[in-house]
C-alpha cells in the first residue's frame, strides 16, 4: 500500500493544494510561533480567523475530514468542560460562590482562549497534512537547505510505515499458525491488546534490517559527498512568495507584541 | 559488536535507523492511539514507546530523537491528520535521553545486565522528563489546557506513568533480544 494512500491525504486543485509546500512549512512554522505567543481571546481570535481561512481555501471534501473533525471537536468539548471546571473550582475570589464563580467573564476566558488555541494549531496542521502529497516533504526540507541525507530520513519513514503495518499482520498470523490465540474476539480492547506480543519480534527484525537497507544504499551512491540534486524541483509562485511574507509578518506582529506587552507599553 | 560510539551521528546507519525507527513507532501507535486512557485529556495507552527508548540506546541520542519526535508526528497525522509540535519534542526525549547511556556506560556494558539496568532506569527518566515537557508546555503556552493541575492529574501522571512502566520493562527486553539476535546473525549491534 502506498504512504500517499496511508497519510491522509487528499487530491485535490485548491489554491492550498497548489502551494508550495515550503510555503506551508513556514505558515505553520509561524502559526505555532504566534500561537504560542498570544496570550489573550483579542491575539488569539486573528489567528483562528487565519487558521480556518487556510483549512476552507483547500476545499476539501467533508466525506474525507469527517473523522478528524469528529476527533477534533470531542476534544475541544472534553477540553472545554475540563478547563471550566477546574477553573472555577480551583481559582476564583475568596468567599465568592462556585455559582458566581462559573458565570464570571473571567473563568470563561482563562477556560475559551486555550480551546481556540487547540483549534487554531488542529485546523493548520490538518490543512497541511491533507493538502500535501507525502513524496513532497522530503524534497522540500531538502529545497530549504536541510541536507539530503537528513531530509531522505522522512521519505524512507514514509516509504516504510506501511511495510511494518502490513508485517505486524503478518507476524500476527505467523504466530496464530503456531498456536498464539490473541484473546478478544470482537472486543476492540482485546484485540488492540493482541498487539503487545509483536512488538519485540517486529522491531527486532527491522533494526536487524537497518544494516543490509544501509548497505544497499551505499552501493547505490548514497552518502557520497558530492552535492545531490532533488528530482521534484520546486519553484515558488507569486501567491507562495505571498503566503511567507504574510507569515513571516504574522510572526514578526506576535513577537513585537510580546516585547511591547514585556515592557509593559501596551 | 562495533564500537557505535564512533559511529558519526549522522551516518548512513543512523540516517537509516532514523527512518525505521520512525516508521516503526509510527506504525505500532496508529493502532495504540486507539487506546484512549480514560479521565486523561487524549492521553494513550503505547507499550510502543520502547521504541524511541530501544534505538536511542542501541543508536545514540540523536536516532532516539529523530525516531520519537517524527514517529509521533507521523502517527498522529495517519490517526487523525494533524500533529501536536510539543507532545512530538516530548515524544523525541523518550528517545533522546536512553541515548545518553553512551555517555553514561562503556560501549562494552551496553549489552550486559548492567546496561539492562541502566537502560530500565534511563526509561523511567526519559518518561517522566518527556511527558513533563509535553504536559506542562501544554499549560505554559495555553494549548488546551487552563491549569497546572490539569496538566499534572490528567496529561503528566497518566502519560509518565505508563510510559515508565511500559518502557523499564519493554526496553530492557527489547535490548537484550536484539544483542542475541545481531550475535546470531554476526551484525554489528
Amino acid at each position: 500500500m502506498p504512504a500517499a494512500r496511508f497519510i491522509r491525504y487528499v487530491e485535490g486543485n485548491s489554491p492550498v493544494h497548489r502551494l508550495d509546500p515550503r510555503a506551508k512549512l513556514t505558515f505553520i512554522f509561524f502559526l505555532i510561533l504566534s500561537l504560542t505567543l498570544a496570550s489573550s481571546l483579542i491575539q488569539v481570535l486573528p489567528l483562528l480567523i487565519v487558521s480556518l481561512l487556510f483549512y476552507f481555501s483547500a476545499r476539501l471534501p467533508w466525506e474525507k475530514t469527517r473523522g478528524t473533525w469528529a476527533f477534533i471537536l470531542a476534544a475541544l468539548i472534553v477540553l472545554s468542560a475540563m478547563n471550566y471546571l477546574t477553573v472555577a473550582a480551583l481559582y476564583g475570589g475568596e468567599g465568592e460562590s462556585l455559582a458566581s464563580r462559573l458565570t464570571s467573564p473571567e473563568t470563561v476566558l482563562r477556560a475559551v482562549i486555550p480551546v481556540i488555541k487547540l483549534l487554531s494549531l488542529a485546523a493548520a496542521t490538518a490543512t497541511l497534512v491533507f493538502t500535501t502529497p507525502p513524496n513532497m516533504y522530503a524534497p522540500a526540507l531538502g529545497q530549504m537547505g536541510l541536507s539530503y541525507g537528513k531530509a531522505y530520513v522522512i521519505q524512507l519513514a514514509l516509504r516504510y510505515v506501511p511495510e511494518f503495518v502490513a508485517e505486524l499482520r503478518k507476524t500476527l498470523e505467523a504466530q496464530m499458525a503456531r498456536g498464539f490465540r490473541p484473546r478478544g474476539g470482537k472486543n476492540p480492547i482485546s484485540r488492540l491488546l493482541a498487539i503487545v506480543p509483536l512488538v519485540v519480534p517486529v522491531t527486532v527484525s527491522a533494526a536487524l534490517s537497518i544494516y543490509d537497507i544501509a548497505d544497499a544504499m551505499e552501493l547505490r551512491g548514497f552518502g557520497g559527498e558530492e552535492c545531490h540534486t532533488w528530482y521534484r524541483k520546486l519553484r515558488m509562485s507569486k501567491l507562495d512568495k505571498a503566503l511567507v511574507a504574510g507569515s513571516v509578518a504574522l510572526g514578526a506582529t506576535y513577537v513585537a507584541l510580546q516585547v511591547l506587552e514585556t515592557l509593559n507599553l501596551i | 559488536m562495533a564500537d557505535v560510539s564512533e559511529r558519526r551521528a549522522f551516518s548512513t546507519v543512523n540516517l537509516v535507523a532514523m527512518g525505521i525507527g520512525t516508521a516503526l513507532y509510527a506504525a505500532f501507535n496508529v493502532f495504540f492511539n486507539l487506546f484512549q486512557l480514560p479521565g486523561t485529556q487524549l492521553v494513550a495507552l503505547r507499550p510502543s514507546v520502547c521504541i524511541p527508548m530501544f534505538f536511542g540506546y542501541v543508536f545514540g541520542p540523536v536516532v532516539g530523537f529523530v525516531a520519537g519526535f517524527l514517529g509521533n508526528a507521523i502517527s498522529d497525522a495517519i490517526s487523525w491528520g494533524g500533529f501536536w509540535w510539543n507532545w512530538d519534542v516530548g515524544n523525541g526525549l523518550l528517545g533522546l535521553i536512553p541515548g545518553l547511556a553512551f555517555y553514561l556506560i562503556p560501549r562494552e556494558e551496553i549489552f550486559r545486565r548492567r546496561g539492562y539496568v541502566i537502560c530500565a532506569i534511563l526509561a523511567v527518566v526519559a518518561s517522566v522528563v518527556g511527558m513533563g515537557f509535553s504536559a506542562y508546555t501544554d499549560y505554559i503556552f495555553g494549548y488546551g489546557v487552563s491549569t497546572v493541575e490539569e496538566a499534572t492529574y490528567a496529561l503528566f501522571i497518566p502519560a509518565a506513568l505508563t510510559d515508565a512502566i511500559n518502557g523499564a520493562i519493554l526496553a530492557p527486553i527489547l535490548v537484550a533480544a536484539y544483542s542475541a539476535a545481531a550475535r546470531g546473525r554476526a551484525r554489528g549491534a
